[in-house]
């Protein structure tokens, strides 16, 4: 099969600590962590021990017609939000947009956990025709696993092919690599990919219940979460979006696209094992895949953007992996440390914030990162900003299910 | 219900879920508004309670057909009317 060089022309994240780049970068330079205090949801929130959530606190002005608006959940705002902007900043010909060879990678981890919340409590409550009548027509529309790439393809009119994936923590990772790997082979010439979620206490529920989450900051919740970190308690959740737009390379070249950067290897595995716990050995193969997906050597890569959630065990296993792919030569962050885990969108906002990196020529430190985990020291940790240049990046995300990724991408000179 | 009344609380549907001010009377509602299966859908519900009665599934499928403003206040006329004749014979 022909292999066609492949990059990103347009790049926009929402998160915690900001919207768009300059905000974000501004968060990193200064050290500004997105996390906030849990909000009473009237639900569930009550019974949770971490009171702590990566919250976009801040307004976004959303512009969607009624026409589009009805079929969205919030989940939705976010994706077609972060998609609007990079369709605008990437300045595809409208007769391409819509002539079936764009495509769309875009998923959640569960489509719009706030209308699935109102279907079940209509479900519970039901027992009267006005109850069962309170489930409208749009509901699934606005809250089924897919809802982010199709509310795409239709208020933009995209008509490629459609891929959602909903692995959890590595959806929007997955959501690049595939669309890579669509642009790669030929199957269509631009992807638009990305990943969303939106503020939901239902999965901190979850994460709270295996005793993940942090727990230990809920009276000063910019302090967590602490990956690598000795202090570090576990994870905290966060909302968010990010979106980056993928083309062939001549396509992009000859219509005089600004080029941010060139994917240049994907790696998916899977550790056919344990669901929950993380996998030393599906990891290093991850990681190893990645690199020979990319045809480069492990002292290439000049920034890795790790997973790192600031669980126990979670960053243990991911440090000694790298440790032992890439040694103590490339520059370790964990973004996470900013705005906590945006869920399916982590993947998709952690590569939109190293390419920023890349942009700026600087490395942000890993937040709160003050006393290194003796078991994490075998990778060359961020403490504090770097100016340097970045040519190369690895991003690296795990999930639920024992699903790994590794992306790589590298600045065109 | 009159016609008129009719008239009104469609008008006000149209203005209240759809965003639509003042429809055209005969324009086709997709082409001019673009109003769409799942709006009929929300549409219907909205009938019922401006009825203040369940709709059948085959009055229901009726309604699939109705391109225009003037069409839906035939159909709602209709079910009245009908509504009416069954609550004097009863």
């Amino acid at each position: 099969m022909t292999e066609r060089r492949v990059v990103i022309t347009a790049a926009s994240a929402i998160t915690p600590i900001g919207h768009g780049q300059k905000p974000i970068v501004e968060s990193l330079v200064n050290g500004k962590s997105g996390v906030a205090t849990l909000r009473d949801d009237h639900f569930v929130s009550r019974f949770i021990h971490s009171r702590v959530y990566g919250t976009v606190g801040y307004p976004i002005e959303y512009d969607f017609s009624r026409q589009h608006r009805k079929t969205m959940g919030p989940v939705s705002y976010y994706a077609c939000q972060v998609a609007k902007e990079i369709l605008e900043q990437a300045g595809l010909p409208r007769n391409f947009v819509t002539g079936g060879r764009l495509g769309i990678a875009f998923g959640s981890i569960h489509g719009s956990p706030t209308v699935q919340r109102e279907i079940y409590r209509i479900f519970f409550n039901a027992g009267d025709r006005e109850s069962y009548q309170g489930i409208g027509a749009v509901d699934y529309l606005k809250s089924m696993v897919h809802t982010t790439a199709v509310n795409i393809s239709k208020m933009f009119g995209i008509t490629g092919r459609i891929i959602s994936s909903g692995t959890a923590c590595t959806t929007s990772s997955q959501s690049i690599g595939y669309g890579y790997e669509a642009v790669k082979y030929g199957l269509q010439d631009a992807m638009l990919c990305g990943g969303a979620d939106e503020y939901d206490t239902t999965t901190v529920a979850v994460f709270d219940n295996l005793l993940a989450c942090s727990t230990a900051f809920n009276d000063r919740p910019e302090q967590t979460p602490r990956p690598f970190d000795r202090a570090r308690d576990g994870l905290v959740v966060a909302e968010g979006a990010g979106a980056v737009m993928l083309e062939e390379y001549e396509f992009a070249r000859k219509r005089g696209a600004e080029i941010l950067a060139e994917v240049i290897g994907f790696a998916c595995n899977s550790n056919g094992g344990d669901l929950i716990l993380p996998n030393l050995d599906g990891i290093t193969k991850t990681l190893k895949l990645g690199l020979e997906n990319a045809r480069i050597h492990p002292s290439d890569v000049d920034l890795i953007s790790a997973h790192a959630t600031a669980t126990k065990m979670g960053d243990i296993i991911e440090a000694q992996a790298t440790g032992a792919v890439f040694g103590k030569t490339p520059a370790v962050v964990a973004l996470k440390s900013y705005m906590g885990h945006t869920m399916a969108a982590c993947g998709a906002i952690e590569t939109v914030v190293t390419l920023y990196m890349m942009q700026e020529g600087f490395i942000a430190p890993t937040l709160h990162l003050e006393e290194i985990d003796d078991r994490c020291a075998m990778i060359r940790h961020v403490q504090k900003p770097e100016e340097t240049p970045v040519k190369t990046a690895a991003i690296q995300n795990f999930a639920f299910g024992g699903v790994n990724t590794s992306l790589l991408i590298r600045k065109l000179t | 219900m009159t016609r008129q009344e009719i008239e009104k609380e469609i008008r006000a549907i149209f203005l209240r879920e759809f965003e639509v001010e003042n429809p055209e009377p005969d324009v086709n509602l997709r082409d001019a508004y673009g109003f769409d299966s799942i709006d009929a859908i929300e549409l219907l519900m909205e009938i019922e309670k401006v009825l203040g009665t369940e709709l059948t599934q085959a009055e229901k499928k009726k309604a699939m057909d109705i391109r225009t403003l003037n069409q839906i206040i035939d159909y709602v006329q209709i079910l009245a009317d009908c509504r009416q004749t069954e609550s004097e014979k009863n």
